[in-house]
């Protein structure tokens, strides 16, 4: 909201200072307000101020004024008008609310003989100055008045309501209204419209309808004055999608103390300038003006709560300042009940009775202004007082009390030493999108679990990741086109889908790596290889044996849209799928920057967690020799490993230490669809050093068993 | 001076300038072999008096001890010098580069969620995880957001359904704890947010978050500023003061916005502050009694604060990046200098 300076000077005696932009700046902060900006005008510094959604009481020159005026300690000035008298409702404005809760207060005033010319040029200044367009001198009035005192006004033709009447009432269904912006709006019954004795002529507290605007052919116009409810022109103005200047003070209140005021302030203008004759007397429909609210306050618990000592006449004098007033119980008698009150307040300001305090455990209350619908408990009140007495006077302390254990969640402890192994294995971490298209990398086969955003702008930001492969395919190419090196990544990250009864979120420990991990060296035993499957394989064994993982199983994973049919794995831990690992799909890669193979891995950081958690148990040292034996069984090509492997520990032999493939043989000297391996074991008992006879039978004992289970034969 | 004395003078001018192990060899088979000089000087001892026969043995044992010392002592040196001599001769260029090893890195916002972490951990605060997919009623109905008020319009918000979005603060972990824990507590949390933003050097949809709070006997905005004091200290260096400004949240009462002092000029005014000498960080206050009532937290007891910041922010502000964008484009050229 732009305000000139010079229009708030008619309202509170500003200090005659070169930097008084820096002053205002800096006590408008103060407040709770901010300048967001300022820029000259014809009519001298204009602030930008931006109004938090709480303090619908400064969108006005009066409302800062009013706060500048508690800032600097001075007084406030009056709105200057002519009071019209109260009339009762004179037949030919008649004024019937039919929907109380949603308007608890309308006023209209006549004004007749009206002309309409041009503002004049200092009013037009004004308005320009505050980003509004000048209309004509009625509309321009109206416009004035709200930005001066923050009532939104409308202007009736008063000859275009049927019947001559005013019906605020909730729209019937069905029923539309042609707005000041030519727009036909559809109503419904959740809308509080104003309608003459027919139908809907205005949006409440958004905008006028077409039919009843003022024109050059308007001889008496009615002024509307009133208060709506802010939620309720909320939902309104969002659900025809509109925002006005009124709508947007309505929302944050508008003070219902102000409706008479603002409509004498603006025929007070209307008839200096000589655009018409008001009617004397104002019609005021306010069927149950509130109390003013009054509030306890404890001053300890201002102490308590601000972190130092506040005097009680500090807290009067803040509270009274900015506008509240002063309820205080005089004595109590034998029963405790009071027996007498005082109330002081401002003079024209609230009046209440201690009686009615929100609040107990003080013998002081104060009564809340009509304009600060916010402050409706103590913690609100402490606050003003904060404010008005400068947060400056806060002093630092740390917080006493019980010591708590601090530290890292089990969540934040594991994705830490998963970080740490994969960036120590050479990957560089990234953080990626949440919100994503349809995208390839994503598992198609459960297409259905993707989670939509309702009414998506865009196709980028429409649906929530199942899987972080996307972000990490996305940084490869991006680096890639940069012609960055290496291509090596990895996500820790949030992933998400559809189940059966809600949503499931989880964490994904995910990877994409191309090209060679290792920087190109002179050394030549140091010459760099492209990443392959085993890459990626020997990456899963490193990262799971850090994590304290055992046990993994690796299975060909066939079905995969995303990966290449015969490089890929599924990777299981007792049995429960964890994740896969393997080679992206070459009808994926064709279109890539990469030209090397993509390998991608995705592990589900729970199940790692889960099976990481179980803590290692300690196991005996030998202090006896060991012994090394090799076996180079003869297989079929097609038999995997994990058969071999799986044979053996079956075994379950306690002097087997440990057994390592040294070599996989498919050349030339071997039968068609054969393959030679060559396997070492390291043989040791923990209680005496193996004799021959041991290790031979041992190894005999392993032969059978891998003809047995491999159908192994051993040529040499 | 007699002949022995002589011989050991020579002996020990000759080991003293031999200029190589192998001399060194050849003079001591020369004067302390079996053949040797100084062993034949025992020869002429069958010519001298029965009484000077004993001394004059104890002279050449004598003679052949220093020079036996002199020898050893040469050998030593030459030795040495000789082993240098030789390793230099197998010098390689050691300002070549070194055979690689994998370089992977860590991306700075989980190095800059890590420290806050830590910090806080050191002032008893428990960092625990929340989701970003969160329920409508913890992200704004359980932090004292009124039905339908302007305040939404700050967030404009990623809705799944009716009743899920994308959360837009992590202060949406507030109710999860107080639904499940009583005070006293102190809580940390970091993590992701999303509010529809249009993109540029500040604003992003998506951003990370550090939302911390406590609830204790007495906690006032005293502890408010001494707790940002000491974090913000430790996390910029430097001792920082704190400064609050009234600013509006939903779920605080008395709510502050708060700056520091700029720690990198003390206050006098530089590039990192825009001249300001203050740093802005974020939202402040004590949390709103309708929160802890909310939760069935006695408000005449138990009291709490609340800040929350950018972790982007931070690690903005603490390497003097400029752009948000950088963070989720993962550029290794921008990854690797952290």
């Amino acid at each position: 909201m732009q305000l000139p300076i010079e229009w708030i000077k008619e309202y509170v005696t500003l200090p005659d200072s070169p930097r008084l932009a820096e002053d205002l700046e800096h006590r408008i902060a103060m407040t709770g307000l901010e300048v967001e900006g300022t820029k000259d005008s014809d009519i001298g510094l204009v602030i930008d101020l931006k109004v938090t959604p709480n303090r619908g009481d400064c969108l006005s020159v009066l409302g800062l004024a009013r706060e500048l005026s508690a800032s600097y300690g001075v007084p406030l000035g009056s709105v200057k008008r002519n009071e019209s008298a109260e009339v009762e409702v004179p037949p030919e404005t008649g004024v019937k609310i039919n929907a109380p809760d949603l308007c608890p207060r309308y006023t209209t005033r006549l004004i007749r003989n009206v002309k309409i010319v041009p503002s004049p040029p200092w009013m037009q200044s004004r308005l320009i100055a505050a980003g509004m367009r000048p209309v004509n001198g009625i509309v321009d009035v109206t416009n004035y008045v709200m930005l001066e005192v923050g009532q939104p006004l409308h202007a009736f033709d008063f000859d275009t309501l049927a019947g001559g009447r005013i019906v605020v009432r909730r729209a019937n269904a069905g029923e539309t209204l042609r707005t000041l912006d030519g727009e036909e709006r559809a109503l419904t019954p959740e809308m509080l419209v104003i309608a003459d004795a027919e139908k809907p002529i205005a949006l409440a507290g958004i905008m006028g309808g077409a039919e009843t605007e003022i024109s050059d052919r308007t001889q008496t116009l009615l002024l509307e004055s009133a208060h709506f409810h802010p939620r309720s022109v909320r939902r309104t103005a969002r659900q025809l999608g509109m925002r006005t200047e009124a709508s947007y003070r309505f929302e944050r209140t508008v003070d219902p103390a102000l409706a008479v005021l603002a409509s004498d302030r603006a025929c007070t203008l209307i008839e200096e300038l000589g655009m018409g004759d008001a009617a004397s007397g104002v019609v005021d429909v306010y069927p149950v003006p509130p109390l003013p609210r009054a509030i306890a306050l404890r001053p300890e618990r201002v102490q308590a709560l601000l972190g130092f000592p506040v005097s009680e006449e500090t807290l009067i004098a803040s509270l009274t300042r900015l506008g509240f007033g002063v309820v205080r119980k005089l004595t109590a008698n034998a029963e405790g009940e009071p027996n007498a009150e005082q109330v002081r307040a401002r003079p024209g300001g609230p009046t209440s009775s201690f009686a009615h305090a929100v609040g107990t455990g003080s013998d002081l209350a104060f009564t809340v202004p009509s304009w600060r619908p916010d402050v409706v408990r103590e913690i609100d009140l402490v606050e003003e007082v904060g404010r008005v007495v400068g947060y400056e006077q806060i002093p630092e302390r740390l917080p006493t009390g019980i010591t708590l254990q601090g530290g890292d969640s089990a969540w934040g402890q594991f994705a830490e030493r998963v970080r740490d192994l994969l960036s120590g294995a050479g990957l560089q971490e990234i953080v990626s999108h949440t919100l994503l298209s349809v995208s390839p990398y994503e598992d198609a086969r459960t297409a259905d679990e993707r989670i939509a955003i309702r009414s998506a702008l865009s196709e980028e930001l429409s649906g929530l990741r199942r899987s972080v492969l996307p972000g990490l395919i996305e940084a490869m190419e991006r680096n890639a086109r940069r012609g960055q090196t290496p291509l090596a990544f990895y996500e820790v990250g949030h992933v998400f889908r559809k189940t059966v009864d809600g949503y499931s979120e989880t964490t994904a420990i995910g990877g994409a790596l191309a090209g060679c991990l290792l920087p190109s060296s002179w050394l030549s035993d140091a010459r760099a290889v492209p990443a392959d499957y085993y890459t990626l394989q020997g990456l899963m064994e490193r990262l799971l044996a850090g994590l304290g993982v055992v046990g993994a199983v690796y299975s060909s994973r066939e079905d995969d849209p995303r990966l290449h049919p015969g490089r890929a794995a599924t990777l299981h831990l007792a049995g429960q799928e964890i994740g896969f690992l393997g080679e992206l799909h070459p009808h994926l890669t064709a279109d890539l920057t990469v030209k090397e193979r993509v390998l991608v891995f995705e592990l589900s950081f729970e199940a790692v967690q889960a099976a990481a958690q179980r803590g290692a148990r300690f196991a005996p040292l030998s202090a006896y020799p060991a012994v090394t034996r090799d076996l180079a069984p003869r297989l079929a090509n097609d038999l995997p490993y994990a058969q071999v492997t799986a044979a053996i520990m079956a075994e379950q032999i306690a002097i087997l230490e440990r057994f390592a493939l040294t070599d996989v043989y498919t050349g030339a000297n071997l039968p068609e669809g054969m393959k030679s391996l060559t396997l070492s074991f390291t043989l040791r008992a923990l209680d005496h050093t193996l004799t021959e006879a041991e290790v031979n039978a041992c190894m005999e004992r392993l032969r059978g068993v891998l003809e047995k289970a491999c159908g192994a034969t051993f040529p040499h | 001076m007699d002949s022995l004395e002589q011989l050991v003078q020579e002996a020990q001018a000759e080991i003293a300038a031999a200029d190589s192990t192998q001399t060194l060899l050849h003079l001591k088979t020369k004067y302390l072999g079996r053949s040797g000089s100084v062993q034949a000087q025992l020869k002429t001892v069958g010519s001298l008096p029965k009484e000077e026969r004993s001394a004059f043995g104890a002279r050449v044992n004598a003679a052949k001890q220093t020079l036996t010392n002199a020898v050893e002592a040469r050998r030593e040196r030459l030795s040495a010098s000789e082993t240098t001599a030789r390793l230099l001769g197998e010098k390689i260029d050691v300002t070549l580069p070194g055979r690689p090893y994998p370089q992977g890195g860590r991306h700075p916002l989980s190095l800059t969620m890590r420290r806050v972490k830590e910090v806080l951990a050191g002032q008893g605060f428990e960092a625990v995880e929340g989701p970003e997919l969160e329920d409508y009623a913890y992200n704004f109905a359980a932090l004292n957001y009124p039905e339908d008020h302007p305040a939404f319009d700050e967030q404009m918000t990623f809705y799944v359904d009716d009743t899920h979005l994308l959360r837009t603060q992590t202060t949406a972990l507030q109710g999860r704890v107080m639904s499940q824990r009583k005070p006293p507590f102190r809580i940390v949390t970091t993590g992701r947010c999303f509010r529809y933003e249009a993109i540029d050097a500040t604003h992003h949809h998506t951003f990370h978050q550090v939302d911390v709070f406590m609830v204790d006997e007495a906690v006032s905005m005293a502890d408010l500023k001494g707790t940002l004091r000491q974090f913000a200290s430790t996390m910029f260096g430097g001792d920082v003061r704190v400064m609050f400004r009234p600013d509006f949240f939903p779920f605080v009462e008395p709510g502050v916005e708060y700056a520091i002092s700029c720690p990198f000029c003390q206050g006098a005014g530089c590039t990192v502050c825009k001249q300001q000498g203050r740093i802005e960080l974020g939202g402040a206050g004590l949390i709103h009694p309708n929160i802890l009532e909310t939760y069935d937290i006695d408000t005449e007891r138990w009291s709490g604060f609340a800040f929350g910041l950018g972790i982007e922010r931070i690690h903005m502000i603490q390497n003097g990046v400029n752009d948000l964008r950088l963070y989720l484009e993962n550029d290794l050229r921008f990854l690797k200098q952290f």
